[in-house]
């Protein structure tokens, strides 16, 4: 094999990897906006900005608990657990179109208007981490962040990716079976088919939409410490990452948690792709690039039911 | 099942000065009756007669805001209903199967049973209630897996009842059996409607087709514009009796 052969073929190879494993932290970031939207129809623009938030927790947690990162997720998933029950319990519950309609406003108000209020928490959430926090990046990076496994000679893999691969892995299995196997979670699904008819199955559908969205939040809290951990962070910088959840949910398709995995793993590896023969600024570009394409070829998205 | 409260002398469900509004219009006006345990009533009426919402009024599906509301009294097993939340109201033993069936559409039966008792007074008796339901309709068995929207009509109306069923009713109320089914498929049903009576379920009966709603009723009900304008019990009222009063040519009251 020619010299140059061998390294377009590593490259290729470091690009899959690499690309895959960030896949599957693409797909914890999409999976909780993906999962609000299929239960309540609801498009929760504030998305990446309460994973900066979590990222924020996790790096107070850090700094004053003296908590290794990856345990601060004992704090952090919990706590993002409550806020997204709290939220569309007391929030979200009461501009959505069935709150609307029992108002007797038009059902386009009650599709806009979470829209509007998740805008505008976004705004209110990104600009009091900066009253608190300043705009200093900050970080909970230790020396797993740095530290890889090298499978060959020239073939490496980042630990720490590893390690949220796997717990993207386990996240999706488990959301899956309590969708499926456990009373909550069917009610879940069926809520989201019929609210009026689960209501008649004596399904409380305001607290099962909070559930959903505590479920949510809490994975996006776990998304949260994965981002903490591998770069810094800014108050400002939730929006981005709402971007790659839509992004992912557009290539894998609403409504399937496989669909999260493939679209999170395809637009992952593009953008590394990219990344590595256009340079850094290609990334994004070919990231719409797919996206485009998918939208273009298949607007269901290739996993959609 | 049953509760065995004082009240028990007194008739499962008694409505009276029932109205019903969607917005500014009067779906309902002034309906007032009762049901002892153990019968079955049948509505009768035109499309827009007010059946769907009377049915929804009884489960607490009117009383969602401004937009649909009720006036009036309903009481179940001798206390008032007409406040409560539709969990509650079928936590307490009302149960409907809904006009159009209303699957869970992307569920498997056994899945759509299974939501029915999700109720904790359910959950600890769910496997002998499926066990119970597979064997009224022994069809739906062999299809647990099959997900809801690949079956024929038929087939869904019995999922829906049996979805009603999971929940242990006192009082089932069925919207439309018949409605799209083949006329064998509605004799197969109404004969599990009379399986179900038999098990000591109180029923109420919305029928579009007037010689099978006569034939299953202990009581029936001709409902026209918001109004009940016939009531009797079958072998008391003609067909002519009926049709007029479906019809609103010829309104007349029978005891
Ligand atoms: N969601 C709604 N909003 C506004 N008006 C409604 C609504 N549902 C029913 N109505 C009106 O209330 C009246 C009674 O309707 P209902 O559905 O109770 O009749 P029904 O007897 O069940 O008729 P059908 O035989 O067609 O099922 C009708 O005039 C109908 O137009
Ligand atoms: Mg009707």
């Amino acid at each position: 094999m020619s010299e140059d052969l061998y390294w377009t073929l590593i490259d290729i190879a470091n690009g899959l990897l690499s690309g895959a494993m960030l896949g599957g932290y693409y797909a914890i970031i999409s999976l909780g906006l993906a999962l609000v939207f299929g239960v309540m129809r609801l498009v929760n623009l504030a998305h990446g900005d309460w994973l900066i938030v979590a990222a924020y927790i996790a790096a107070v947690v850090v700094q004053f608990l003296g908590f290794p990162p990856f345990v601060s997720l004992i704090v952090v998933v919990p706590a993002m657990f409550v806020i997204g029950y709290a939220l569309q319990r007391y929030l979200l519950n009461r501009v959505s179109v069935q709150a609307m309609e029992e108002k007797g406003m038009s059902s386009n108000f009650g599709l806009m208007s979470p829209i509007l209020v998740t805008f505008g928490m976004s705004i209110v959430i990104a600009h009091a981490l900066l009253g608190i926090f300043a705009s200093d990046a900050t970080g909970i990076k230790n020396a797993l962040s740095y530290s890889a496994i090298r499978l060959t000679q020239d073939l490496s893999i980042s630990t720490l990716r590893l390690i949220f691969f796997g717990i993207a892995g386990a996240i999706l299995v488990s959301v899956h079976l309590f969708l499926h196997r456990s009373h909550a979670g069917r009610a879940i699904r069926a809520a989201s088919d019929d609210p009026e008819v689960a209501s008649l199955m004596g399904m409380r559908t305001e607290r099962i939409y909070a559930l959903a969205s505590a479920i949510s939040l809490a994975v996006a809290g776990v998304a949260g410490v994965a981002v903490g951990m591998s770069r810094t962070f800014q108050p400002f910088d939730g929006p981005q990452f709402l971007l790659i959840a839509f992004g992912v949910v557009i290539v894998g398709g609403l409504g399937s948690i496989a669909g999260s995995l493939v679209g999170g793993v395809l637009l992952g590896i593009t953008q590394v792709l990219a990344g590595t023969y256009f340079g850094p600024s290609a990334q994004l570009v070919a990231g719409y690039m797919l996206i485009l394409f998918v939208l273009a070829v298949r607007p269901q998205g290739l996993f959609s039911r | 099942m049953s509760i065995l409260a004082p009240e028990d002398d007194g008739p499962l469900l008694r409505v009276a000065g029932l109205s019903a509004y969607y917005g500014e219009l009067r779906a309902l006006t002034n309906i007032g009756f009762e049901i002892e345990r153990g019968e079955i009533l049948s509505i009768i009426g035109a499309n827009g007669a007010g059946k769907t919402t009377l049915l929804k009024s009884l489960v607490g599906l009117m009383n969602r805001g401004r937009m649909a509301r009720i006036e009036g009294r309903i009481e179940f097993e001798g206390r008032a209903i007409e406040n409560l939340a539709t969990e509650d109201i079928v936590n307490a033993g009302i149960a409907l199967v809904p006009e159009g069936r209303r699957l869970f559409s992307r569920l498997s039966v056994q899945e759509n049973l299974m939501a029915g008792a999700y109720l904790p007074r359910c959950r600890s008796t769910l496997k002998e209630r499926l066990d119970e339901i597979y064997a009224l309709f022994p069809v739906l068995a062999e299809r647990r897996r099959q997900i809801v929207s690949q079956m024929s009509g038929g087939e869904q109306q019995m999922v829906a009842i049996g979805r009603a069923l999971m929940s242990s009713p006192t009082l089932i109320l069925f919207d439309e059996l018949s409605l799209g089914l083949a006329p064998f498929v509605v004799d197969d049903i109404y004969r599990k409607v009379s399986q179900i009576h038999e098990l000591g379920v109180t029923a109420i009966v919305i029928e579009q087709d007037m010689k099978r709603a006569l034939h299953v009723a202990s009581h029936v009900f001709v409902m026209l514009e918001g109004h009940v304008v016939l009531e009797g019990k079958p072998e008391n009222v003609t067909e002519e009796q009926v049709s007029a009063a479906y019809f609103g040519t010829g309104i007349e009251g029978l005891g």
